[in-house]
């Protein structure tokens, strides 16, 4: 066995090569907040002009193929450029775009003309991508979806979609396209009543109205280096006798199931295939708020003194250590396994689980070590750039890429629990 | 390459053939059997395991062993956890060899690891007493030069393995600053060996040594200055044991899953439970968390790297891991698994009677603490 995740020869030259373009053409205003809410519009478009720029070069979607616009390099190097993103405070793509989404559903799902007309807008950064699944009585069940796709009366190549979405999108609306989940069969039985859709955002009847929501990002924003492309800020989606060609249809109708199955898939942390004759370094994210909980401990003499007098203390800290070791350790797993050749369904939601269930705990460990400067994000005496105010605050919210118990299910499902 | 989970080829090797070993060797109520008697261990087995070449897995081939590395160490001790196989092969092949060689002098070890290779010297710990602790400060038990040789008077307190051992490692105390590592001979006059008894104790004893001579030539490694040696020794001998406890997590998982198939009520499997589902998947975290702490840490050794608190994790993780998933493998499969017939019940005895062996989890969680402070 090999723990090592250092750079193989050829990740080492290449790293130079990434390093010094993100050096030079990273905006200098680019001051990668902690908080996503305090992103300016200004700084959305900077990125948005940004991830045009790493289109361009392929890096963007570094893994795709470069036929339809990715960068088509071998997951060694792909993972280079994500290593050297993260490296530089940014994620990968550096801002919320459902396109780490959707076009790995297209190129699961989508025709060969599909492919030629969706990938190279997603993969060179020129349109941004909302996913549109969740829905007021489709959250966990995700297949009871309620806005209807049917065929128009009017002309048979159109279909037209009523209803609404919640819960979705990420800050600054709009995107440019939607992946949009409906049901197309008010007759059929359920999960061969579904429909998917990626479909333009500026249709004639889509309404998009930003939801007031608890300030409450995902753990995903704060909890790694990767931080600002989850969502911070979320969104209903309406839609009213909204016509959409049958050109946008992915998968045929009434198989939306199947294809939203090939997104949850990859949603659910399956890195299966991604990794695949891989052999150097990979992207193991690191758990930002424990690593610096950590660092507070040790290093800021109001929360040390607290520590070391009192060792129930100290065994929430050694708490926090080691749930973001088997957090480590499960991440690495899960990009060893691929290479190995081996297979575990279990693994990617298994870590989805932990990661989720150690960021309420993460919470509760931060009050009790920092005490009240955890709760507050003051100039004077908050800590950390509001890294554990919003690490408070991330942590109740658990539900995007499913609840915890639903990834129970999934897992249940996939070591065949009772079947 | 790096990054690679998979077992080398002799790794392989080595676990298919402890697997089969188990299943042809040990017919299952042999293995009960074992579990319940004082040695856990029968002398044509030994020999089995001996043929086997086991006790020489950690010992280099310098001094009549095989050399193999921790990993490989790992993988064979996960295998036998599985059953789980008692008896002296832990304490002797692992820890004592590796006390032997962080702290004997060179003729000492070309002296005792050929003979613990062969299995012919069985050699056991007995460090803790009645102040019962991994630290130096825990250990009271006296030894006076005298006319060359030493004279050793204490009492030592949940000595694993003691009925099997020919021999004793027994740390000492040789000043108020100083502690020393004398090998005692198990027919030593004056040396007295007792079974604390309970179903859940395990092969632990009380060993009194009541003006025990032992020669000077059994002094071994430096007077006085045992402690790091002894400490590196269980440090590398705690990985091979939580990788031991990785086997009996997963043993126990698997018995379960299948379990929750074929046990029908209400009219179902009962894994179609979503309360049965939760015990299975907490077990399959533990286990997978005790089981990748663990082979970090022993790729750490092989490979030179600082392993400290890696190996505090990994043990932390590990024994609480294996306790833990006993106890919810009988909320899963509940009336019949508290048959002592049942595998489930040696798994449970096994994780409770190794929970505190070579430092409880909470000995452990200080370390970590400490190293995170420093």
């Amino acid at each position: 066995m090999d723990f090592s995740n250092a750079y193989n020869p050829e990740q080492e030259a290449f790293a130079r090569e990434v390093g010094a373009w993100l050096d030079q053409n990273i905006p200098q205003e680019l001051t990668r907040p902690r908080d996503i809410l305090l992103m300016s519009r200004q700084e959305f478009d900077m990125r948005r002009d940004f991830c045009r720029k790493l289109g361009a070069k392929g890096w963007l979607y570094p893994r795709f193929p470069k036929e339809y616009g990715g960068g088509g390099l071998s997951s060694d190097l792909a993972q280079v450029v994500q290593i050297e993103m993260v490296a530089r405070g940014l994620s990968l793509p550096p801002i919320y775009d459902s396109g780490r989404l959707a076009a790995p559903t297209v190129m699961a799902c989508g025709t060969e003309e599909q492919k030629e007309r969706f990938l190279p807008p997603i993969l060179t950064g020129e349109s941004v991508t909302w996913q549109l699944f969740t829905e007021p009585e489709a959250g966990t069940d995700e297949a009871n979806q309620q806005t209807n796709a049917l065929r128009s009366e009017r002309d048979q190549d159109h279909f037209v979609v009523n209803g609404g979405k919640i819960f979705v999108g990420g800050i600054y609306a709009p995107p440019d396209q939607f992946l949009l989940l409906t049901r197309s069969d008010l007759k059929a039985p359920r999960h061969q009543n579904l429909a998917m859709f990626l479909a333009p955002a500026d249709l004639e009847g889509v309404t998009i109205m930003p939801l007031d929501l608890f300030p409450a990002g995902t753990f995903g924003q704060v909890c790694y280096e990767t931080g600002d492309s989850a969502p911070g800020v979320k969104h209903s989606v309406f839609f009213e006798d909204v016509r959409i060609p049958d050109s946008y249809l992915i998968g045929g109708e009434n198989e939306g199931w199947r294809v939203t199955t090939a997104t949850l898939t990859v949603e659910h942390g399956d890195r299966g295939g991604e990794h695949v004759a891989s052999s150097g370094a990979a992207y193991i994210p690191r758990n930002l708020v424990a690593a610096r909980l950590l660092a507070q401990c040790r290093d800021n003499p109001h929360i040390r003194r607290r520590v070391e007098e009192n060792p129930i203390l100290q065994d929430a800290m050694v708490e926090a250590y080691i749930d973001a070791e088997i957090e480590r350790l499960f991440y690495t797993r899960n990009t060893a396994l691929p290479r190995a050749g081996r297979r575990a369904p279990y693994a990617g939601p298994q870590v989805s689980l932990h990661t989720k269930e150690l960021g309420l705990k993460l919470t509760n460990l931060m009050a009790r070590l920092l005490g009240p400067y955890a709760m507050t994000h003051d100039a004077e005496y908050g800590l950390e750039d509001r890294l554990f105010e919003v690490g408070e605050r991330a942590g109740i919210c658990i539900a995007p890429g499913g609840t915890p118990e639903a990834l129970k299910i999934v897992i249940s499902r996939a070591l065949r629990i009772g079947r | 390459m790096n990054l690679d989970i998979r077992l080398t080829e002799s790794e392989t090797i080595l676990q298919t053939a402890a697997k089969n070993f188990l299943e042809r060797d040990i017919p299952k109520d042999d293995l009960h059997a074992l579990h319940d008697s004082a040695t856990g261990m029968t002398d044509a087995l030994w020999r089995k395991i001996v043929d086997m070449g086991w006790p020489a897995v950690l010992i280099p081939e310098d001094y009549g062993g095989v050399g193999y590395p921790f990993t490989s160490a790992g993988v064979l001790f996960e295998t036998l956890g599985a059953a789980p196989l008692p008896g002296p092969l832990f304490s002797s092949a692992v820890l004592s060899s590796l006390i032997v060689l962080e702290t004997a002098d060179e003729e000492q070890k070309k002296r005792l690891l050929p003979d613990m290779a062969e299995g012919g010297r069985v050699v056991t710990l007995a460090l803790t007493e009645a102040d019962y602790g991994w630290t130096p400060e825990t250990i009271q038990t006296s030894a006076e030069a005298k006319g060359g040789d030493f004279v050793l008077s204490g009492l030592k307190l949940f000595t694993p393995d003691a009925e099997t051992a020919t021999h004793f490692l027994v740390p000492a105390r040789t000043g108020p600053q100083g502690v020393s590592l004398f090998l005692v001979d198990r027919e030593a006059p004056g040396l007295a060996v007792r079974q604390l008894e309970g179903y859940m104790a395990g092969r632990v004893f009380e060993v009194k040594l009541d003006r025990v001579q032992v020669p000077a030539a059994d002094l071994i490694g430096p007077q006085d200055q045992a402690w790091p040696g002894l400490e590196t020794a269980m440090a590398k001998a705690s990985a091979v044991l939580s990788a031991y406890k990785v086997g009996g997590c997963r043993a126990v998982f698997d018995m379960c899953v299948e379990y929750s198939r074929v046990r029908i009520q209400f009219g179902q499997p009962i894994g179609r439970f979503q309360r049965v589902q939760d015990m299975l998947i907490q077990m399959i975290h533990e286990a997978d968390a005790a089981r990748w702490t663990t082979y970090e840490a022993l790729w750490k050794l092989d490979t030179d790297r600082p392993a400290t608190e890696s190996i505090h994790l990994a043990k932390a993780v590990a024994s609480e891991a294996y306790w833990q998933v006993c106890t919810l493998g009988h909320r899963a499969i509940s009336g019949i698994s508290y048959s002592r017939e049942h595998p489930l019940s040696l798994h449970t005895r096994t994780s409770r009677q190794l929970y505190n062996l070579l430092g409880e989890p909470a000995h452990h969680r200080r370390e970590i603490a400490k190293a995170l402070l420093a």
